[in-house]
């Protein structure tokens, strides 16, 4: 390693002398790099570089880089490093990515099995997404619940006193709001997080199905109900411009007093917090005190919802693998992961049981609606087949979402929109 | 010399130079008030009665200041810049050395070569950086700045040859034939008298490589893994935008400086990248 | 220059003996034709085989199989191609891409003369109005097209802000809502972007042509279209063509402004050729599919780059 290096200096002469500082490539017996994705809670954040890394230095002897890049990239840098072979010894994949990516996972049943027993058990939809096979080739390290945030005296204005509990007084209310330039805003753009975090569960729950016993089964009456309705929901009650929204656009539109509600992580109640200065009601009072959570609304066949999962995994590629497997037996710790999860207050939750029953739940009943998200979550992308790779793919190509894109941007009819995403179902799935 | 009225040089060249004035700076003005406006004005919506987006009564240095402390930026500029420079200089080299040998060298295939290294041109980025990503990790470069200065000429040569081959072909025969009847090699000619004489080509070719490699993207994504090993595009993007927030501020301020050494360098040789390209779109 | 003297007795010394006795080797080598020449093109011929057309080669061969990410795959001869033909998706992709690049083109065309046109001129401040009107094609790419991400936004636009205030809108505009106004938002912003350098390299193909021709034209009594359209733009073709193509190539592979822009949104209305590419390959893991259809790029790249080559050629024999 050092002839190479030298061999660099010859090379370059002053720009290499100036450029290559890298860092010795033998120093890296017990270095674990793990690439995350920017936490829309900065805190954690820092929580993972200024609190766990110095305590594995001490506790196991393990250097910790932490990486942290857009959550959008990383598929990016995990396929190019699963296909070169080298790069982070562990990466943290959404929802069921470890299902793409199985074949260059490590085996870690072992810490889940731990884990499961230390703490009442992991949630099935978590389990499901990180098990292929029968192994378990991640293991979930949380779960972003989503609710939908709304504006209490809005609400109220309307005569609506408690969130609506199912879509048609939901649709109800919205018009009201909107008629009074409140509208509801929710993206229905090529997005990761809000976007099929409504979508899916909206299918759901008008009983709508991607694939029943192995075939597509997406046209169905119910699917076609679900998009009629959300059209004319669209129109009533919802800000046109959603369509072109990313993640982030609610956050701002919600922040700002465009709209009145919509689903998201609690990173809206969150920013409004730290930011109590900064953002206000119209009548000149804190936003975050004026901000609610409910649960997406039930259609004919009940209430459904899709959380975010996060989950942890050790790259076979990886020449530190064991000390990754380390690291992470002792970050899911109570003791260690509770540091993680309060900073959190709320917006993360952990995979297992345990963590519904902290103490951190008592302190803000506005947040009390996350704790049991994860637990009621029951299904699954490709439901009611296997969050499998083909699932994955429909994920990806945003094909459900952009079933409802499409009807509501109102250039394409209802059944066109779902013949469409059934023929790109059929495609992936034969 | 044609005379003109007073109102027609109005329309036809005053009026059409400021809309062209406008429409092309009106962005940075916008990214400058954007960069240097407080927090709280930034989240007011277009309909908001008290909205003022094209100016602030409250300039704020915080997001330049944030920029430059809590995230990498200094890192990313210099990462930038010495990769544009050392691919830069490669990509010179081999294009000057290139364009020459295809220009005034007779030997078989040259027509073929140089049609190939043009075509290597339309290769698209996204096709070759998963193939790629083997190779940076079979030669040990991966997450070193190696990697780009490596891969970087790859889109640069093409252009700098193809640039220079026509430049170099502008240059009359005698002068090197004159040279060597004086006793010097070819290549002695090559380097002393021709090099030389193509200097705006040179730069012309210079400059246009800098930019691109200033302005590249995916490769830097893929092969830098760390914060300081990151490029300005990578690390503004990656770092900046934190999931659900933008730090618009900042992303504005980033974006901004971040175009400041480019922008120096075309000032200094704007002269000479316009009489390079002479030189060359004549051949 | 002492080295060059020193070079210079030995070659003398070199000619005057009679056997090649004292004849350096390297400078026999470096007089040799084909040898200096494989000399010079070695350094450039090498990078470019071991970072493209190895790689190239490689990623052909992904195509034709199924590999994908983790996984080899087995041989599946031109499945991808013919999945790729099918999906709608990219059907729209192929034609957004034709759309992009030939009104963008246009655009960059038509104004880049005009601008080349205006530059052409004396007037005060020349150089520093030449300066940066070169600042939209120096700025990285992606930070720009945040910039105009940001100016489109649909709760935040200053566009939409300037056109209310000017009375000229009542409600917002969906610049990036909808998919027609996005792809006319992608067009304006690669237009921007773009349109700097056409206009710099026909001013320096405008400054070739001597003001002479100008004033026999209109000696002769045509106007100044006339002129334009009979004197000017015969005399740029060669450098609008050769400008036209290497826009036309990179618009074509474009990739960093729609993925910042849109992401290929809404609803998949505005993806390119390489953004849904990389969105199969990269976000899916579908490698053998995304090389599959990044290569559906070239067939249209060779033809143009082919077009040029032959008429550069016959422009050159006559």
């Amino acid at each position: 390693m050092a002839q190479f290096k030298r061999r660099d200096f010859l090379k370059a002469g002053i720009a290499g002398i100036l450029v290559s500082r890298q860092a010795p490539l033998f120093a890296q017996a017990n270095t674990v790099h793990i690439v995350r994705w920017n936490d829309f809670v900065p805190a954690a954040d820092k929580v993972l570089r200024e609190v766990f890394a110095p305590e594995v230095q001490k506790a196991l002897g393990i250097k910790l880089n932490v990486e942290t890049i857009n959550a959008n990239d990383i598929p990016a840098r995990a396929t190019s490093a699963i296909q070169s072979g080298s790069g982070p010894d562990i990466f943290m994949l959404l929802n069921n990515y470890p299902h793409l990516y199985a074949s260059a996972a490590v085996d870690v049943g072992a810490i889940a099995d731990e884990v499961a027993k230390a703490q009442g058990g992991i949630y099935e939809a978590s389990a499901a997404l990180n098990r292929v096979g029968g192994k378990w080739v991640s293991i979930p390290w949380s779960v972003v619940p989503a609710m939908i945030a709304y504006r209490k005296s809005w609400f109220d204005e309307v005569g609506a006193k408690t969130f609506p509990k199912t879509w048609q007084e939901y649709h109800a209310v919205g018009k009201k709001l909107k008629a009074n330039k409140h509208p509801i805003g929710q993206t229905l753009g090529n997005t990761f997080g809000d976007a099929p975090t409504f979508t899916y569960p909206l299918l759901w729950s008008y009983g709508g199905q991607e694939v029943a016993k192995g075939k597509v089964v997406l046209d169905s009456k119910e699917t076609l109900d679900s998009v009629r309705f959300m059209v004319q929901f669209w129109n009533d009650a919802h800000d046109e411009g959603g369509l072109a929204w990313d993640d982030s656009n609610n956050n701002r539109a919600f922040l700002s007093g465009d709209i009145s509600a919509s689903l998201n992580g609690a990173s809206i109640y969150v920013a409004a917090l730290n930011g109590a200065d900064k953002f206000k009601t119209e009548k000149g009072a804190p936003l975050h005190t004026d901000i609610l959570h409910a649960p997406l609304p039930a259609g004919p066949k009940g209430a459904q919802a899709y959380h975010t999962a996060f989950n942890h995994m050790v790259m076979k590629y990886s020449k530190n693998a064991k000390a990754a497997i380390e690291f992470l037996r002792w970050a899911h710790k109570q003791e260690n992961y509770e540091k993680w999860f309060v900073v959190q207050k709320g917006f993360a939750v952990g995979a297992t049981r345990v963590w519904e029953k902290h103490a951190m739940w008592k302190n803000d009943p506005v947040m009390l609606p996350f704790r049991g998200g994860a637990a009621q979550q029951k299904r699954l992308m490709g439901f009611s087949g296997q969050p499998n790779q083909k699932a994955a793919e429909v994920w990806n190509k945003f094909i459900v979402t952009g079933m409802y894109a499409q009807a509501c941007s109102g250039k394409v009819k209802p059944e066109d929109a779902v013949k469409w995403a059934a023929g790109e179902l059929r495609k992936i799935y034969t | 010399m044609l005379i003109e009225r007073k109102w027609k040089k109005w329309l036809y060249f005053y009026l059409p130079m400021a809309a062209f004035i406008v429409f092309t700076l009106f962005p940075f003005y916008w990214m400058a008030v954007t960069a240097f406006r407080p927090d709280a004005e930034l989240y007011a919506t277009w309909r908001q009665p008290n909205a003022a987006p094209l100016w602030t009564l409250h300039p704020t240095f915080e997001h330049v200041i944030g920029l430059m402390k809590t995230t990498a930026f200094p890192t990313w500029m210099w990462n930038t810049m010495a990769i544009a420079i050392v691919s830069t200089a490669i990509s010179l080299v081999c294009g000057m050395f290139a364009g020459y040998a295809l220009a005034r060298l007779k030997f078989r295939g040259s027509e073929f070569l140089g049609t190939a290294i043009f075509i290597t041109y339309l290769v698209p980025q996204t096709l070759l950086f998963i193939p790629l990503a083997d190779i940076v990790r079979d030669l040990r470069l991966g997450n070193t700045p190696w990697a780009l200065m490596l891969t970087y000429p790859t889109f640069l040569i093409p252009f700098c040859t193809w640039l220079l081959m026509g430049y170099f072909k502008t240059i009359p025969k005698e002068l090197e034939e004159c040279a060597r009847i004086d006793g010097a090699t070819r290549f002695g000619a090559m380097v002393r008298i021709i090099f030389p004489v193509a200097i705006p080509g040179i730069l012309s070719a210079g400059i246009f490589a800098f930019t691109l490699s200033w302005n590249e993207f995916i490769y830097a994504l893929v092969f830098m893994a760390s914060a300081d090993t990151k490029t300005v595009p990578v690390g503004v993007v990656s770092e900046l935008i934190r999931g659900d927030i933008f730090f618009w501020g900042q992303l504005m301020a980033g974006a901004l400086l971040g175009s400041v050494p480019v922008a120096l360098v075309y000032s200094f040789f704007v002269e000479y990248y316009v009489t390079g390209l002479t030189g060359s779109v004549k051949g | 220059m002492g080295g060059g003297r020193a070079a210079q007795d030995l070659h003398l010394s070199a000619r005057s003996s009679t056997e090649g006795a004292r004849v350096s080797r390297l400078t026999r080598l470096l007089e040799s034709e084909k040898a200096l020449a494989a000399a010079l093109l070695a350094p450039g011929v090498a990078i470019l085989v071991v970072f493209i057309a190895y790689p190239f080669v490689m990623a052909l061969w992904y195509s034709l199989t199924s590999i994908r990410v983790g996984d080899a795959g087995h041989f599946v001869g031109l499945d991808n191609f013919a999945k790729a033909v099918d999906d709608t998706i990219f059907q729209q992709a192929f034609k957004n891409t034709v759309f992009y690049t030939f009104w963008a083109t246009i655009f960059k065309l038509s104004l880049g003369m005009w601008l080349a046109l205006l530059l052409n001129r004396h007037f005060r401040f020349k150089r520093v109005v030449r300066a940066s009107m070169l600042l939209p094609f120096i700025i990285p790419t992606v930070l720009s097209a945040f910039a105009w991400r940001w100016m489109f936004d649909p709760t935040f636009s200053v566009m939409n802000w300037m056109l209310y205030h000017g009375g000229m809108i009542t409600d917002r505009l969906p610049f990036l809502s909808s998919g027609d106004w996005a792809m006319w938002c992608a067009v304006l912003v690669n237009t921007w972007r773009g349109m700097p350098f056409f206009a710099i390299t026909l001013l320096a193909g405008l400054q070739t042509i001597s003001p002479d021709l100008h004033e026999a034209a209109a000696l002769d009594g045509a106007g100044a279209w006339h002129r334009f359209w009979h004197v000017t733009w015969p005399l740029l073709l060669p450098v609008t063509l050769v400008v036209v193509v290497f826009s036309v190539i990179q618009t074509f592979s474009d990739f960093q402004l729609i993925y910042v822009l849109t992401g290929g949104g809404p609803a998949n209305s505005t993806h390119l050729i390489a953004t849904y590419a990389y969105q199969i390959g990269v976000a899916s893991g579908l490698l053998g599919e995304g090389a599959a259809l990044s290569l559906f790029m070239f067939p249209v790249l060779f033809a143009v780059v082919w077009v040029q080559l032959r008429y550069l050629k016959r422009m050159e024999a006559a």
